[in-house]
């Protein structure tokens, strides 16, 4: 198992709302073309989706209020 | 005759609030009733230098421990060392009680997550994790307590439970824990498992930290899952997994409330803390029982 390949396409399909997309329609495709081994696709063709749906949301807002934060810091650096 | 004082210190369980700047009047004003104040290190590593000023005096007024959001230790890949680096200037300047972070991952492959991934529970992850360890040890001087992560979505391609990937992590390495309960509360309703039966099953003598949260349920059609947000009051199952907690572990534990947002009054959060005072309490009682029945047997 290549754990580091492995990683990387957990973290795509976890924030790339269009890469998850394809992984779902079609995960033969999208998986081998991130390098990842036969029996790696057939485990993950078994993954949590609905897991993966909320969790990807979640991070969507976090990553916005993470965003919004930042930008509020940067006025008030300004401000100063 | 001369007295002879024990000076050898007793731990004792110390609770506190993490600090964020909405709560720092109300922290500063009811410093009697808060031991410690737990600070995110990662919005320090790029502070203006009157913000790193003022964590200094916090940090003298209050013992403060440092806890990380963004290294991903628990990743088959190399930690950033420059992150490293800069937690070991942030320790170097606020002498904290203790760091810790994240037993997650946060990036992959150039993609950062923006938040703290759980890991495929394998081997391969357990070694990276480990050689993570050592690495922040060489360079901060000092292992980070390990923190378990709440996980709307079983890691897939895991071969570990939680709690024998987690205690495999903290067998092999001298790192102590830092038991999130209200993130073991939520994997354990979302995954079904017993909260219980997980802290029996972990190293407890490891445990050194206690987080207390809330969060609230999320769903798609008729699976709900508990969303840790750190938005919510403590919920009760998290005070009874602390009595738990409280029931297997020696006095010496640093127990943080942790609130991000939909703040209430300062007084509802040292209510929580209260609270968490006495189911510890309570915990503390069972184990005291236990021992002396032990010893009368």
């Amino acid at each position: 198992m290549s754990v580091p390949r492995l990683e990387a396409f957990l973290a795509r399909i976890y924030v790339d709302a269009e890469a998850r997309e394809r992984f779902l329609s079609n995960p033969n495709a999208e998986a081998s073309g991130a390098g990842l081994s036969t029996d790696e696709i057939e485990a993950l063709k078994q993954i949590d989706h609905v897991g993966l749906e909320l969790l990807a949301d979640s991070l969507a807002r976090k990553r916005q209020a993470t965003d919004k934060r930042r930008s509020l810091k940067r006025s008030s650096e300004i401000d100063h | 005759m001369a007295v002879e004082v024990n000076h050898t210190k007793v731990p004792v369980d110390m609770f506190g609030l993490g600090w964020r700047p909405q709560l720092a009047l109300g922290i500063l004003s009811n410093l009697e009733r808060i031991d410690v104040v737990e600070v995110i290190a990662d919005e320090f590593f790029n502070a203006r230098r009157s913000e790193r000023r003022a964590l200094r005096t916090l940090a003298a007024q209050v013992p403060v421990t440092l806890h990380g959001v963004s290294l991903g230790l628990a990743s088959s890949v190399k930690v950033d060392k420059s992150r490293l680096e800069r937690t070991a200037r942030l320790c170097e300047e606020v002498r904290p009680l203790s760091w810790s972070e994240h037993l997650a991952f946060v990036r992959g492959g150039g993609v950062e997550i923006g938040h703290l991934a759980a890991p495929p529970r394998c081997d391969e992850t357990i070694e990276g994790t480990l050689n993570n360890l050592s690495l922040a040890r060489t360079i901060v001087g000092v292992l980070p307590q390990l923190e378990n992560v709440a996980t709307l979505i079983d890691p897939p391609l895991s071969r570990y439970d939680e709690a024998s990937w987690i205690s495999e992590i903290i067998s092999g390495s001298k790192s102590d824990l830092l038991l999130d309960l209200h993130n073991l509360h939520a994997n354990a309703v979302n995954f079904g498992f017993d909260p219980v039966e997980f802290i029996s099953q972990i190293p407890s003598g490891r445990v050194r930290a206690i987080h207390l949260a809330g969060g609230r349920l999320v769903g798609r059609g008729n699976v709900h899952r508990i969303l840790d947000d750190h938005l919510h009051d403590v919920p009760d199952p998290v005070y009874a997994l602390l009595e738990e907690v409280g029931a297997r572990t020696d006095p010496g534990l640093t127990v943080i409330l942790e609130r991000d947002g939909h703040f209430p009054s300062i007084e509802s959060l040292l209510g929580q803390l209260d609270l968490a005072r006495e189911a510890l309490g309570r915990g503390r009682a069972r184990r005291a029982i236990t021992s002396r029945r032990e010893v009368a047997a």
